[in-house]
Formats: C-alpha cells, sequence, structure tokens
C-alpha cells in the first residue's frame, strides 16, 4: 500500500492547535432561516448568547452578531430574546443565502 | 535492569489484586463506580487514598459512564488514570470507551468478567468484553490472581508507550478470581517504579493546557476521521510485538514470564490443541497433562491477547497441527462458533487443514470442569483421525 495522505495532525493522537486549524464542519450551510437582529430593540442583555446551542452569537461590545459559518438557524436566540430583536427571516431573501 | 526484590507473599482475592495493582503504578487519578463483582476494588483504592497510601484524586461519579468520562478528561489533560468496571457497567460505558480510545488516552482499566443484559445473570462469563471488542481498546485476559496483578503493571508500560498510546481493558473472570484468594507476591513499589521509569525518558505526551487553543479528538471530519482511524489500527499491529517485549522485560525484572500474547503449554509436539482463555485454563493444563501420560499428544494455547487478535503468534503455534478446539466463554449472536472461534477460522487458511471445533462453555458461572475438557481432548483426537465430527457444541447443553 502506497500512502499518499499527507497528515493533519502532527502528533500520534488526533491532536491540533485550534489556532491554526480548526477542523470544523461548516454548519451554517445546514440553515434554512437566518437570525437578523434589530439594534434598536437590543438592549444587550446576552440571553441570546446564553441559549445558542452551536455559542454563535459573538460578543461586539454593546450588541450580538450571529457567526454565520456556524448559526444553525435553529431559532432558539428569536424564541428567547425578551425584546423580540431578533427575527428569522427564510434564507431564499437573501443575496447570498 | 537487576533484578527486583523480593516481594511480600499475602493471601488476597483478585479485587483486592487489582486495586494492589492500580496502587503499584501510583495513578493520580480514579473514578470508578462498584458493581459486582468488581465493586471491592473501589472500595479499596478509596481506602488507600482516604488513609494516604495513595496521592491520588479520587472522584466519586453517579455512574460507569462518568467514571470513564472522568478518567479519559485526567487522562488527556497528563494525568495517570484507573478505574475499574464489569458488565452493565462496561457496556453503560460504550461511548465513552470509544472516545477514550479514539483520543489515544492511554487509561487502564480493570475489567471483571461478567455475563451483559438480556437475560440479567450476575454470574461471570466473557460476554461483556466480546461485546465491547470494537472500541477500539486493547484487551487482554489474565488467568489467576498473580497474573491480575503484574498485567496491570505491563499495562501501564504498554498504554504510555508513545508507540502505542492506547487504553488498555485487563480482564479476568469475575466471580472466579474476583473473590478467589490465591498468594500473590506484592512487589515493592520502588521496583514497579523502576519498571515503569522507561515511559519517564520519553518525550511527555500532548495535553490540555489552560490558556492554549489546543483540541483532541474533535476535528474528525473528513481526512481528519480516516488518519485518526488508519494511526488507531497501525498502533494495534504495534501492540502485538510491544506486548511480547514488554513480557520479557517483566519476567527478567520480577522472575514472572506470561509468554505475552498467547502462552504455549506443551504445544512443541503435540497433534491437537485446546485454545482457552481466562481462569479455566488452569483446568486445560491438568487435562492435557493426564492425557498426556494416556499417549494423546494435546497442548494448550493460552490466549492472552484478544484485541488486538496474535494473528501471527497463533499461525506460529497452530500451523501443521491436526485439530484445534477452541473454548469460548461468551457466545457470537449470528455465527454458530463461539467469538474466539470465529476470530481464530479467519486464520484458517494459514493454519492448514486442521478441523477447528467450537466449543461453548462456562457462561453464567457453569463450571469448566475437568469431564468437560477430557471430553473435548477425546472429541479433538477421533477428529485428528480423520473421523467425523461435531463442529459446534455448546457444552453445558448436552449434559
Amino acid at each position: 500500500m502506497v500512502i499518499k495522505h499527507k497528515n493533519i495532525f502532527p502528533t500520534e493522537s488526533p491532536w491540533s492547535n485550534t489556532d491554526k486549524l480548526l477542523l470544523c464542519l461548516d454548519t451554517g450551510s445546514w440553515r434554512t432561516e437566518r437570525p437578523v437582529l434589530d439594534r434598536e430593540k437590543c438592549n444587550y442583555c446576552g440571553l441570546c448568547a446564553l441559549y445558542c446551542p452551536p455559542q454563535c452569537m459573538r460578543d461586539k461590545g454593546d450588541y450580538y452578531e450571529v457567526d454565520l459559518a456556524y448559526c444553525k438557524g435553529c431559532g432558539i436566540c428569536a424564541t428567547e430574546c425578551p425584546r423580540k430583536a431578533i427575527s428569522m427571516v427564510p434564507e431564499g431573501e437573501f443575496a447570498d443565502g | 535492569m537487576v533484578s527486583a526484590q523480593k516481594g511480600q507473599v499475602r493471601v488476597i482475592t483478585g479485587n483486592a489484586v487489582g486495586a494492589y495493582g492500580a496502587l503499584l503504578c501510583r495513578p493520580e487519578v480514579v473514578a470508578a463506580y462498584p458493581i459486582t463483582p468488581q465493586s471491592e476494588i473501589a472500595e479499596q483504592i478509596a481506602q488507600f487514598v482516604n488513609n494516604g497510601e495513595l496521592d491520588a484524586e479520587y472522584v466519586e461519579v453517579e455512574g460507569e459512564n462518568s467514571a470513564m468520562n472522568v478518567v479519559l478528561g485526567a487522562s488527556v489533560a497528563g494525568a495517570r488514570v484507573f478505574t475499574a468496571t464489569s458488565s452493565y457497567g462496561l457496556v453503560f460505558m460504550y461511548d465513552a470507551l470509544q472516545e477514550t480510545s479514539g483520543y489515544r488516552a492511554p487509561v487502564v482499566m480493570v475489567n471483571a468478567n461478567r455475563e451483559t443484559p438480556g437475560i440479567h445473570a450476575v454470574s461471570s462469563g466473557q460476554q461483556d468484553m466480546v461485546s465491547t471488542r470494537d472500541t477500539g481498546w486493547v484487551q487482554i485476559i489474565v488467568e489467576n490472581d498473580q497474573e491480575i496483578l503484574d498485567q496491570i503493571i505491563m499495562s501501564y508500560r504498554l498504554a504510555e508507550d508513545n508507540n502505542i498510546l492506547l487504553p488498555v481493558m485487563v480482564n479476568y473472570d469475575g466471580f472466579y478470581l474476583s473473590y478467589l484468594a490465591e498468594a500473590v507476591e506484592i512487589p515493592l513499589i520502588e521496583d514497579v517504579d523502576a519498571f515503569l521509569a522507561p515511559l519517564k525518558k520519553q518525550t511527555p505526551r500532548q495535553k490540555l493546557v489552560p490558556g492554549v487553543n489546543i483540541g483532541c479528538g474533535t476535528h474528525g471530519i473528513e481526512m481528519g476521521y480516516v488518519e485518526a482511524r488508519y494511526k488507531h489500527c497501525q498502533a494495534m499491529e504495534r501492540v502485538k510485538p510491544k506486548v511480547d517485549e514488554i513480557d520479557k522485560a517483566f519476567g527478567d525484572y520480577f522472575g514472572r514470564y506470561y509468554g505475552g500474547q498467547i502462552e504455549e503449554y506443551r504445544t512443541d509436539d503435540a497433534d491437537i490443541i485446546i485454545l482457552a482463555s481466562g481462569s479455566a485454563t488452569g483446568t486445560v493444563r491438568t487435562v492435557v497433562d493426564s492425557k498426556r501420560e494416556k499417549g494423546i499428544k494435546v497442548g494448550l494455547v493460552k490466549l492472552r491477547l484478544f484485541r488486538p487478535f496474535p494473528a501471527e503468534r497463533l499461525i506460529e503455534a497452530l500451523q501443521g497441527k491436526k485439530a484445534i478446539g477452541v473454548i469460548d466463554r461468551s457466545v457470537g449472536f449470528g455465527w454458530k462458533y463461539g467469538p474466539i472461534c470465529t476470530e481464530l477460522r479467519a486464520l484458517s487458511r494459514e493454519i492448514g487443514t486442521a478441523p477447528i471445533l467450537s466449543y461453548i462453555d462456562g457462561l453464567a458461572n457453569l463450571d469448566i470442569t475437568i469431564p468437560h475438557i477430557e471430553r473435548v481432548v477425546d472429541e479433538l483426537d477421533t477428529a485428528a483421525k480423520g473421523k467425523p465430527y461435531q463442529e459446534v457444541t455448546w457444552i453445558p447443553m448436552e449434559e
């Protein structure tokens, strides 16, 4: 058997430096609806970030931004937001959706 | 390396031996949940920690799944770890077993073999070990109390070797050995330190460091998964010669040899062979001796390594024999043969034309007796002469 594969993991065990190599699935591609934030309504309470299952709400100092690379569009943030500042919009309505 | 000093000889049970084996290797984290017939190990180690004999973190967990996950986490953080379980406990940690081997965490675990769920059986049998065969662990079967102790020490040397880095499960027959008190020589802890010292000369293995962005085991997508699996399987192949090498080093130092992957007893000039494992091999040895006196050239191959399966050593030991009988203390659902027999049959072509007879015996604490083994020898003798034979025999069902 001729091995052509170049090792991804430098060690015998599957360790990696996550700054250089984060072998995560791009789960954002699974999404059918996208959370859209209304910054006028958001009061930076942080409940969306607390409830987000894949932890992809990024703290921007006075509001939260969705990391679309990993957001699966489950809508839990929109449901939990006490000020209804997040709405779920079908992906088809976006140019990059 | 000179020889070890003479250890203290004590008459203790297999479970107590398991606890002493762990104590001597100085694990830093132990997490175990009590389950019959292993509970004494969990209790005894808790006592060692409580009375200051063992400087370890003892984590009381709510079940076996947590026990394995705790020792996995501690191992990935760089600690030497130990745990023990049996039967329902072993299968309750099934996913964690796979995580542990996938992370290549050198966990050492004792498993007191017991029947598994389906039909509630608080009794001995190897079904638990067989049910976790494909979890990526190294699985070793031992025969007596002394071997439990010695194999735990050897297992750390194997698991933590940088060329191996795999978890090791030391299996012994629950009930039979758990509660059997035998004379056991307990080595001095400084001699065990000396035996394990080569591990300290290695480059320290990668571990989790607070504040450093490194990950283990979670990035197994696409080629990462394939690569990790390939390396794991290659490491399994390296385990086989390593077990022989460590057995020799152990024997040279402590004076007790176990044969490594397999032990051969009177096999050289044997025509027929019994392949057996665990505590029943003592009975087989007795019958081999008595049948030899009657002129039947029979030998025993004791299987010590179940995973990885010692293919090369078995081929060498069994090539050219005239009949082989395999005694399984478990069943293989979907194969009419017992699990060890099924594995051996994968080597049929290399072994030769010898008929391979499967015997299922010793399930659920039914003794594998001398008359049972005598019957096996007589049937193998008949098969070796080219006469018709029964391929699979459930010995207790014919009594």
